[in-house]
């Protein structure tokens, strides 16, 4: 067996992500040596996919696909592993002019019945004509598109029979669809962000051009799933518009060995990376219980990027502490701010200065919606709270902050923030209703997001929607409500409540539950059911909270209101003033 | 030699509380009282104990001790 060496980039003018399409970059990125590589947990380079077979293999593919009868518009569900298969059918599907739907992994124990019904509720949302699959998810793949009359559900395998006739591949255009992102809506009722070749170009060229300023010399690691809008755009097709190698590992795999991370950065030179605040965390935490990778070198680390959920100042100081020995430089942090419905990025803070945060005072930003900047650490002064400066919105793009009326605000007035641009999705796939609700007429996002503007650049306060972002992921209150009215005994549709608590260190998801019983025993029996079911279902820890029969809020319309709800669990969380009725145990 | 199933009973006895019966029938993610985080950890445990990799689909088909016996002595007899 030969052994693999990582790809690496060799000759051809950089071109920073100047391209009209996703197809026109790989056949320029395809020209020089560099590529994908696809690491084990232990660091062994198990595959390695340089862009010129990428784009060879893709072009073959994809005219056995149309072979096989996919026609140019049809979507292709194809469930995300990190590995070169999903790349493949990802690019043979841009060639062919199909539009793909990355679709996720399952993540937790027993929790197959469940993801088996997620999955074909996508394919069925994105109208999809065919599913792919890596071989040890085919069977629950098969069982997730039955009955669907699907063209094609198998391994890539299934086109090995349709011959490649050499035949033209369709026009791409800037027009064209590039693909469905899945990160946003429910897993009930799954919302399809449709993202236009165009959208994807701009979105690239912004974030190589100014967010992250992307040279020749890059490289980048990543170990965040392509099913998130942070792992396929920003870590397989910005790389590909900008030539760029990157060293993978799968997701699982540094959930399972955090520190293969920082030793893939130190070990093959990585120069970009990002994640949520949690992965910082687990690395921290993994060296904190003396867990060290010997002789590592994170000088080169240049931008080490937060996004995807609110950004920690401790948990980022803490990594900066445990990882300066290793060379590591806490002005290598970059703050970030985006959504799959912006393709990925909004605004980035400047590169080189580490986190910047505004101290205000809390009671003035709940009560008065305004940003009073107060003094860290007056022990008598009044409640404060830190938050992160996210930067200036990319050139070519718009930020606005609106009160719930929508008029404009000023600077330090928290509101909505509004975005406008060229990179905006152009609708949730198939779903009007949704699309109107969230873009305007005149091409404004309402992101669903809170914020306040100094001096131009952007600070996230908290949300506008019921939307719970815990470790990276997107999670609707919504589902985790539902699984509990099924799967637990003696719960009803409208006796539960989620939602998540934001606070400095983390975000807490809770759920308060009707509970008609009295006996202590049964009442602890209901919370352990509560919670393992949130664990098996959604993979997420969470505290229960019990409280009397039809107590729990709602609006004047007799719908459930969690915004409420997290108020009335604060109430009785601080101890003061608990409502009567409010049975807490902790 | 240590049967499959004492090993994973072995492992898991660090990581739980003494008071918590563990059998074959003992549900993994619900019965345990561990955190997502717990998990992965047991998970990487076995991995390395047994030199396996316990692949993407039968994590989410494993609900018990009993299922995550056979599946790890199915993968060690594949590699074998």
């Amino acid at each position: 067996m030969n052994e693999l060496l990582p790809a690496n980039y060799s000759g051809g003018v950089y071109r920073p992500a100047d391209f009209a399409t996703l197809t026109e970059a790989l056949d320029y990125a395809a020209l020089g040596n560099a590529g994908l590589d696809f690491y084990s947990g232990k660091g062994d380079l198990l595959q390695t996919l340089r862009y010129r077979d990428l784009r060879k293999q893709a072009r073959s593919l994809a005219r056995r696909m149309r072979s096989a009868g996919l026609a140019q518009g049809e979507r292709v569900a194809i469930l995300a592993d990190t590995d070169a298969d999903f790349v493949l059918a990802f690019f043979a599907s841009q060639y062919a002019g199909l539009v793909p739907a990355a679709m996720p992994l399952p993540t937790a124990f027993g929790g197959k019945a469940g993801y088996i019904s997620h999955i074909r509720r996508m394919i069925e949302s994105s109208g999809a004509s065919a599913v792919l699959s890596p071989g040890a998810l085919l069977e629950m793949t098969q069982e997730a598109a039955s009955g669907l009359g699907l063209k094609a559900a198998g391994t890539l395998e299934i086109f090995d029979g349709f011959v490649d006739d050499g035949a033209p591949l369709p026009e791409i255009t800037p027009q064209h669809l590039s693909y469905l992102q899945y990160s946003s809506g429910s897993t009930r009722f799954p919302l399809g962000v449709a993202v236009t070749q165009r959208a994807l170009m701009s979105n690239c060229r912004a974030i190589t051009q100014h967010g992250l300023k992307i040279i020749a010399t890059d490289r980048c690691v990543s170990w965040l799933p392509f099913y998130h809008d942070m792992g396929l755009v920003g870590f397989l097709l910005v790389p590909v518009t900008t030539q760029m190698p990157v060293d993978y590992v799968a997701t699982r795999e540094f959930a399972r060995r955090p520190m293969i991370w920082p030793t893939l950065i130190s070990r093959n030179g990585g120069t970009l990376s990002f994640s949520p605040s949690f992965g910082y965390d687990l690395c921290a935490r993994r060296a904190a219980s003396g867990v060290r990778a010997d002789n590592l070198d994170l000088s080169r680390w240049r931008v080490a990027g937060i996004g995807g959920d609110m950004i920690r100042e401790k948990v980022l100081s803490n990594f900066a502490e445990s990882f300066s020995p290793d060379g590591f430089r806490r002005e290598a942090f970059v703050a970030s701010y985006g959504m799959a419905e912006a393709t990925l990025a909004i605004s980035f803070a400047p590169l080189a200065t580490g986190i910047k945060t505004d101290h205000v005072d809390l009671d003035q930003l709940e009560a008065a919606a305004i940003a009073e900047p107060v003094k860290r650490n007056g022990a008598a002064g009044p409640r404060s709270r830190s938050f992160v400066n996210c930067g200036k919105v990319l050139p070519g793009h718009e930020l606005e902050i609106r009160d719930a009326d929508g008029n404009l605000l000023g600077e330090r007035m928290a509101g909505r923030v509004m975005v406008r641009g060229p990179s905006l999705m152009q609708e949730y796939f198939g779903n009007h209703e949704e699309t109107s609700r969230a873009l305007s007429q005149d091409g404004w996002l309402d992101t669903g997001d809170l914020g306040y503007l100094i001096g131009g650049s952007l600070v996230i306060t908290g949300r506008s929607k019921d939307l719970i972002l815990i470790n990276g992921r997107n999670v609707w209150p919504q589902d985790l409500e539902w699984a509990v009215e099924q799967e637990v005994d003696g719960v009803r549709s409208g006796d539960v409540a989620a939602f998540s608590i934001d606070e400095a260190a983390a975000e807490r998801v809770v759920l308060m539950a009707h509970c008609r019983k009295t006996n202590e025993s049964e009442r602890e029996d209901l919370r352990q059911a509560i919670i393992e079911t949130i664990r098996v279902r959604a993979g997420l820890d969470c505290e229960v909270m019990l409280v009397a029969p039809h107590s729990l809020p709602q609006t004047s319309s007799g719908k459930l209101s969690r915004t409420q709800a997290r108020q009335f669990y604060l109430s009785g969380a601080d101890g003061s003033g608990a409502p009567t009725n409010a049975h807490r145990q902790a | 030699m240590e049967t499959v199933g004492s090993q994973i009973i072995e492992v898991l006895s660090s990581m739980i509380s003494s008071g918590v019966p563990v059998s074959d029938g003992t549900r993994i993610a619900r019965d345990l009282g561990l955190d997502s985080v717990a998990i992965m950890d047991f998970v990487m445990e076995l991995e390395e104990r047994f030199d396996i990799l316990i692949p993407l689909d039968q994590i989410a088909d494993v609900e018990t001790i009993h299922d995550l016996t056979k599946a790890i002595e199915a993968i060690m007899k594949d590699a074998a």
